[in-house]
């Protein structure tokens, strides 16, 4: 069973004559573990596909499926649980609390789901360490480098352990060294952590990086590539 | 290529034989997979140059084995090395059949040019995703011949894809107007009017 899969998703923005198809019949399937990136011209619908899938928006039409949930089932409360549970988001400009240290942010979805400071705070210095941080968990965003930052945010997006992890152009703010380590951490995180890994990227290089390649124009899937031989089959 | 300056470039740093000359410059290059050069292009390239009074026949060792001819750098060889550390090395300009395929594809009603650049894309990905893997299991302090030759490759293979991506982009622009066809002169003796 694939992890995710969308189903003719379609997301009209607007109506009328100023009605923007930004998504248009987008059906995929997306294995546990897998490494995807998406790529296309500006303005494509990546972020669209993104936000859809993580059930940040919902669809116009079609469906997408978390773990076989159809994401439309579910009402709003429902849908931020499994957001919660499910998904981890890592952004472009990292998105951290600048008032909260390394180890705070860390913790933070654990905080709002519920869980007890002190279990959060062992948890969320665990994935800390494992990300190469072990050394900076007191330190603000602030005080960090670009690339150290977006380690803190993917340690915040894997600490609820969740089965998937959504990147909207996570190496955009960084420079080409920082970039490479970023998407090799990505990497580990599928091949090693055995999270399912979306990546919107407009850098071949980092794209290249994924076991396959998704590729998006005008709302519509166009083509894909798989680069890793061994990789599973896309149904 | 140039073996013959590779050549010259690490006699300049001692004197070696033969056999030693290849294994030196597989190690330069970091591996026979990224530049295989064979035995007898290096004893070629080194007696062209031995001829040319570049290098110069140093002592003959025998210990036990076979006979081994040691050769050193002449001056005149230092000279040829000097200039071509002075210079800059001129790109070859490739005579790209992608780019054939693609603009011949665009005027034939058979051939869909999209699909030329799809398949030519994966395949540079697939390249790119290989390197990618090989590039992140070397050390940098170890393998740095390796990391230097690779990370060019890498950066190579990432603007021939974003090239395709630029011509897919004019692609779309000019999709409902064909570019004319260049004029072609016709051969031969001008008609009579
Ligand atoms: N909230 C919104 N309201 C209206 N239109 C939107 C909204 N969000 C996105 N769009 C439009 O939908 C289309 C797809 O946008 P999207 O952000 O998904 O593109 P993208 O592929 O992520 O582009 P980029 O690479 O520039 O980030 C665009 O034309 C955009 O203007
Ligand atoms: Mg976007």
């Amino acid at each position: 069973m694939s992890i995710v899969e969308t189903k003719e998703l379609t997301k009209v923005y607007g109506s009328g004559d100023t009605a923007l198809t930004a998504l248009n019949h987008v059906s995929i399937h997306i294995q546990a573990g897998e490494f995807v990136a998406i790529m296309g011209p500006s303005g494509c619908g990546k972020s669209t596909l993104l936000h859809l899938v993580g059930g940040l928006d919902r669809a116009t039409s079609g469906g997408v499926m978390i773990e076989g949930h159809n994401l439309s089932d579910l009402n709003d409360t429902r849908l931020a649980e499994l957001r919660r549970r499910k998904i981890g988001f890592v952004f472009q400009f990292f998105n951290l609390i600048p008032v909260l240290n390394a180890l705070e942010n860390a913790a933070l979805p654990l905080l709002l789901d519920g869980v007890p400071l002190k279990a959060a705070q062992k948890k969320a210095a665990e994935w800390l360490d494992r990300v190469g941080l072990s050394d900076r968990h007191t330190h603000r965003p602030s005080q960090l480098s670009g690339g150290q930052q977006q380690r803190v945010a993917i340690a915040r997006a894997l600490v609820s352990e969740p089965a998937i992890i959504l990147a909207d152009e996570p190496t955009g703010n960084l420079d080409t060294h920082a970039a490479d380590e970023i998407v090799g951490l990505l990497r580990q995180v599928s091949s090693q952590w055995g999270r399912a890994v979306v990546m919107v990227t407009h850098d071949p290089r980092i794209a290249a990086y994924a076991d396959r390649i998704i590729f998006l124009k005008d709302g519509v899937m166009v083509n894909e590539t798989r680069l890793e031989a061994g990789a599973l089959p896309a149904q | 290529m140039s073996v013959r300056h590779a050549i010259l470039g690490l006699l300049a740093q001692k004197p070696r034989h033969g056999y030693e000359l290849r294994s030196a410059f597989e190690a330069l290059i970091g591996g026979e997979q990224n530049w295989e050069v064979k035995p007898a292009q290096i004893y070629t390239t080194l007696s062209r140059l031995e001829e040319s009074g570049l290098v110069a026949e140093a002592a003959i060792e025998q210990d036990g084995g076979p006979e081994k001819h040691i050769f050193d750098i002449t001056p005149a060889g230092r000279e040829e090395l000097g200039d071509w550390f002075e210079g800059a090395v001129e790109e070859v300009h490739q005579r790209d059949e992608f780019y054939l395929k693609l603009m011949l594809s665009i005027n034939d009603e058979f051939a869909d040019p999209y699909a030329v650049i799809h398949v030519q894309r994966s395949s540079l990905f697939r390249d790119l995703h290989g390197l990618t893997t090989q590039r992140q299991a070397l050390n940098g302090m170890e393998n740095l011949a390796q990391i230097l030759l690779l990370d060019k490759a890498v950066m190579h293979l990432e603007a021939d894809l974003r090239w395709l991506d630029m011509v897919e982009g004019r692609l779309d622009e000019i999709r409902s107007h064909p570019p004319p066809e260049p004029e072609t002169r016709p051969r031969g003796r001008p008609k009579k009017s």
